[in-house]
């Protein structure tokens, strides 16, 4: 019995230069039906290769997948054929928003040609019906004068409204689980609430589920009923985001939490980090955790529930009642 | 002067581990480890021609007129031409005509095409006005018709087919090396020398040039190819090389009265033609896979 | 880009300041140099010279060959429909095969298809067109009594049948006319030529093309239209061709104006009546007014033809604003 959406045992590698490197070592997510899951990470720790891996988008030769399923509504997404990716589930069931708003959007086409062109592949629709739709879709991310809009090319707009066609395309087809990629990452703060709010409100009206990447806590904290921690491709921490916030269990949390100033008059602490040499196997966090122990570099905690047992760390110094 | 081989040395370190890196890539696809063997081979019977071929005078000036026009056999591996020489070993020589011609043209057109891009590069202002005028003056004729055109003129001889050649292929390695020029202009290294009072002739020859030269290298690389085919198809117009020189071109034009019986004289010299050309083109292909790192395979 | 143009003359007339006294002819006295000197005004200063040579060129006077005595420009354009003919073929040949080609190996990048193709594109790079025209006549002419060994129609033909003079182009007027004979002999005698001619330019295009491709492939809004579900082969052909319009229409052009100067090592082989072979007789003869004539005229034309690629490159959206 798996969840609506849920990722189990994920291997995931990149074949590079100097080798093959692992990116990605989920051991389970799990996410239910109209729930928001917000998951964080730095950067490089795995979140677009995730975000790929679940639509089927990694690069050819350089992504392996070598083990793991990846279950939504009933189906290991993993085990299905390409065709069948791009006909039965991209965008009809699930759907992404990127994290550049302005490499997502074809440069040479106008806006309105992008999003019909997506309605029209989804729902058949042509002609002016067609335009009525996507001027819907406009309206419905808070963008005026749709009519407009539709003629005008990607680099006449500002960041904060490319993203906002870009999240309407990714509705126009009508999908019941939506991936946001860091949608934020590179717009002004004070667009970044706009988007989110949006976000938000879309997910609420349209009782979608959502996947919400970021590399920043606090952006999580404030819609997310789940939140997720994602250190080097692996999960180290994950529960209600209350919890998670409030209470930290996994030292990698914690040190996120508490960079967070709470108010102004807080000095500035810095934390001393002693790195360690690396443990080729056992806990990924052990170089920087200021908790190691031999254990530690032997071998590699799992998630085990803390207390309430939505609330799940992987680390051997977790107090368990 | 000393000084400045010094620096472009070190500067071109970095450059060096790169190479060494392209080089173990280059090796990794088997068409391109062929391609660089052969090359190495033409290399080696350019340089021993007078050795390896069997008959090396038939490529000079000896003429054997008893044995005219026969087919490939034991003796001619690939049969003689009208005067009874050895084509076979016409076309040894023949390598070597090609591949020496081909560098010096080469580096004739970038010994004026480097510096002049690095100046108007470097420079900007009217100097840069007045060089991508005459750069693109120049550009605006079909590559190979300005060479045709030239040697026309200057009359028909290898050395001017290589100074025509020299005179209409500068203009591209100009372009890009005035591209990499201006970009690396605007880098912080160099607004901090020149903050520091450096004069400008030491900034461009020494810290922009070194760092403009790797697409410029590929480049030329991948021309030598064309070169060859553009020698051979000037002298396969009467205005490059003049008989008896043997040159590929020259040799395939000459063969033309006498093919239809003699199939061997237009065949061979044609294929080594095209599988010099090929090999060169190939490699040329290979170094800019793995040079631009965009189309890397991972 | 007119102002190059101009200049272009400027070129082309300084370099023949050396054949200046070379115009009399090998043999002639020098009398008969000194008289032709005046004659053609040789004697004045140079800047004089150049003024009258661009009045002349303003008005289509390109000199006269010394060869024949008959106006450059005429013979020129007696030539040019042949050769014209030619290119047209190889240019065709150029966008409806060279151009899918590459899109295929761009694709199908690291496959059979893709090596293949990309063999066959250096190949034909390589060949030596005049050598390879050689063959193909030796081949499949001679030996094989394929196809035939050369000039554009068949001399029964010539000498029995009337041939349409509508706009010097043998196809067409024989479609005019409603010759059919005839235009199945030209075409038929097109063929070896056209193949010849044609190899280069495919190779170019397809090579070029493919490059181009790869790295519009490699970009996010590519990835972004798979996510949405739309199929791949529509993501192929319609949206990543268009952007690639501009890298595609420079090569295009590129390859016209090499096609254009390889038309002069070909056409003497298989006797076609051309500009080619025109230059060829010329350049044996040394008759330097009819190269200099036939030199500006490829260069204008290749002027011409680079500034209708940079027009359509002009068309991408992000320049014109």
């Amino acid at each position: 019995m798996t969840a609506y959406f849920e990722i189990r045992d994920l291997a995931v590698s990149f074949r590079t230069f100097e080798g093959i490197r692992p990116v990605l070592n989920i051991e389970r997510l799990a996410i239910e039906r109209g729930e928001t899951y917000g998951l964080v990470g730095e950067s490089g720790a795995g979140k677009t290769v995730l975000a790929l891996t679940i639509l089927g988008l990694l690069p050819k030769p350089a992504g392996i997948i070598h083990s793991g399923e990846i279950w939504f509504d009933g189906d290991d997404l993993l085990k299905k054929s390409e065709p069948e990716l791009a006909s039965a589930y991209r965008g009809k069931r699930l759907a992404m928003i990127f994290q550049d708003p302005m490499s997502t959007l074809n440069p040479v086409f106008t806006v309105g040609q992008q999003i019909e062109r997506v309605i029209e592949h989804h729902q058949g629709l042509k002609g002016s019906a067609r335009t009525r739709r996507a001027m819907e879709l406009l309206d419905m991310v808070k963008l005026p004068d749709a009519k407009n809009l539709l003629r005008k090319y990607p680099h006449e707009l500002s960041g904060g409204q490319r993203q906002r066609v870009i999240i309407a395309i990714a509705l126009s087809c009508g999908a019941e689980f939506l991936i946001a990629d860091e949608p934020t990452r590179n717009l002004d703060v004070t667009i970044q609430a706009g988007i989110l709010k949006l976000i938000d409100e879309l997910q609420r009206n349209l009782r979608i589920s959502v996947l919400f990447i970021a590399n920043n806590v606090s952006l999580v904290n404030v819609f997310c009923k789940n939140v997720g921690i994602l250190y080097r491709g692996k999960l180290v921490e994950e529960g209600p985001s209350a919890l998670v916030t409030r209470h930290p269990q996994h030292p990698y949390t914690q040190t996120l939490i508490s960079a967070i100033p709470r108010d102004k008059s807080e000095k500035l602490r810095f934390a001393n980090i002693e790195i360690k040499p690396e443990a080729p196997q056992g806990c990924p966090f052990y170089s920087r955790c200021p908790m190691g122990v031999e254990r530690c570099t032997q071998e590699e905690p799992m998630l085990e529930p803390v207390g309430n047992l939505q609330h799940r760390a992987a680390c051997f110094f977790v107090k368990r009642d | 002067m000393i000084n400045w081989f010094a620096d472009t040395y070190k500067s071109l370190q970095p450059t060096w581990r790169e190479f060494k890196l392209s080089f173990y890539l280059l090796n990794r696809n088997a068409l391109q480890r062929i391609s660089l063997i052969i090359i190495v081979l033409l290399v080696l019977v350019a340089i021993f021609a007078p050795w390896i071929a069997p008959y090396p005078s038939h490529a000079i000036s000896e003429t054997n007129p008893q044995d005219k026009l026969l087919p490939p056999s034991s003796r001619y591996l690939m049969g003689t031409d009208e005067l009874g020489r050895d084509l076979f070993s016409r076309i040894i020589f023949g390598t070597r005509i090609s591949l020496q011609t081909a560098l010096i043209a080469v580096g004739l057109a970038l010994l004026i095409g480097v510096p002049l891009g690095a100046i108007a590069g470097g420079l900007g202002g009217w100097a840069d006005e007045i060089i991508m005028r005459i750069t693109d003056i120049f550009l605006s004729f079909p590559p190979l018709l300005l060479a045709i055109a030239i040697a026309a003129f200057l009359g028909p001889s290898l050395s001017n087919a290589m100074l025509a050649i020299a005179i209409s292929w500068w203009p591209w390695y100009t372009r890009i090396i005035r591209g990499q020029a201006v970009s690396i202009r605007e880098r912080q290294f160099v607004r901090a020398a020149l903050a520091i009072g450096t004069p400008m002739s030491r900034i461009i020859f020494r810290h922009i040039l070194p760092n403009t030269l790797a697409p410029v290298i590929v480049q030329a690389s991948m021309d030598i190819g064309g070169v060859i085919l553009t020698i051979a198809a000037l002298s396969f117009l009467g205005l490059g090389a003049q008989p008896p020189t043997p040159e590929w071109g020259l040799l395939i034009s000459t063969s033309r009265t006498y093919f239809l019986n003699a199939w061997w004289y237009s065949t061979f010299p044609g294929i080594a033609i095209f599988i010099t050309v090929l090999v060169f083109n190939l490699i040329g292909d290979g170094i800019r896979e793995v040079l631009d790192p965009r189309t890397r395979k991972f | 880009m007119f102002g190059v143009a101009l200049v272009t003359f400027f070129v082309a007339r300084v370099i023949p300041s050396d054949p200046a006294a070379k115009w009399a002819g090998p043999r002639a006295t020098p009398e008969q140099i000194a008289k032709a000197r005046l004659e053609l005004g040789l004697d004045k200063p140079l800047v004089v010279q150049f003024g009258k040579y661009l009045m002349d060129l303003i008005h289509g006077n390109l000199g006269y060959s010394l060869r024949t005595r008959r106006p450059v420009a005429l013979e020129l354009m007696e030539s040019l429909p042949a050769t014209i003919e030619l290119v047209l073929l190889s240019t065709f040949a150029a966008v409806f095969v060279g151009i899918p080609l590459g899109v295929i190996s761009a694709k199908q990048k690291d496959h059979l298809v893709d090596h293949l193709s990309r063999l066959f594109s250096i190949g034909a790079v390589s060949l030596p067109t005049f050598w390879i025209g050689l063959i193909l006549q030796l081949v499949f002419a001679r030996t094989l009594h394929w196809f035939p060994m050369g000039g554009q129609l068949s001399t029964e033909i010539k000498l029995t049948m009337e041939i349409p003079h509508v706009t010097g182009f043998l196809i067409l007027d024989s479609l005019i006319t409603g010759n059919f004979v005839i235009f199945f002999d030209a075409l038929w005698h097109l063929i070896l030529p056209g193949i010849t001619i044609g190899l280069y330019p495919v190779g170019l295009v397809a090579r070029m093309t493919r490059s181009a491709l790869l790295e519009i492939l490699n970009e996010d809004y590519i990835t972004a239209a798979r996510s949405y579900g739309l199929r791949d082969r529509i993501i192929l052909w319609s949206y990543a061709l268009k952007n690639s319009i501009g890298p595609t229409s420079t090569v295009v052009a590129l390859s016209i104006g090499y096609t254009l100067v390889n038309t002069f090592l070909t056409e003497t082989i298989f006797t076609w009546p051309g500009i080619g072979s025109y230059v060829a007789t010329a350049v044996i003869g040394l008759d330097y007014p009819a190269i200099m004539g036939v030199t500006i005229f490829s260069a204008f034309s290749y002027v011409i033809l680079n500034l209708i690629a940079d027009i359509i490159i002009a068309l991408d959206p992000r320049v014109r604003t």
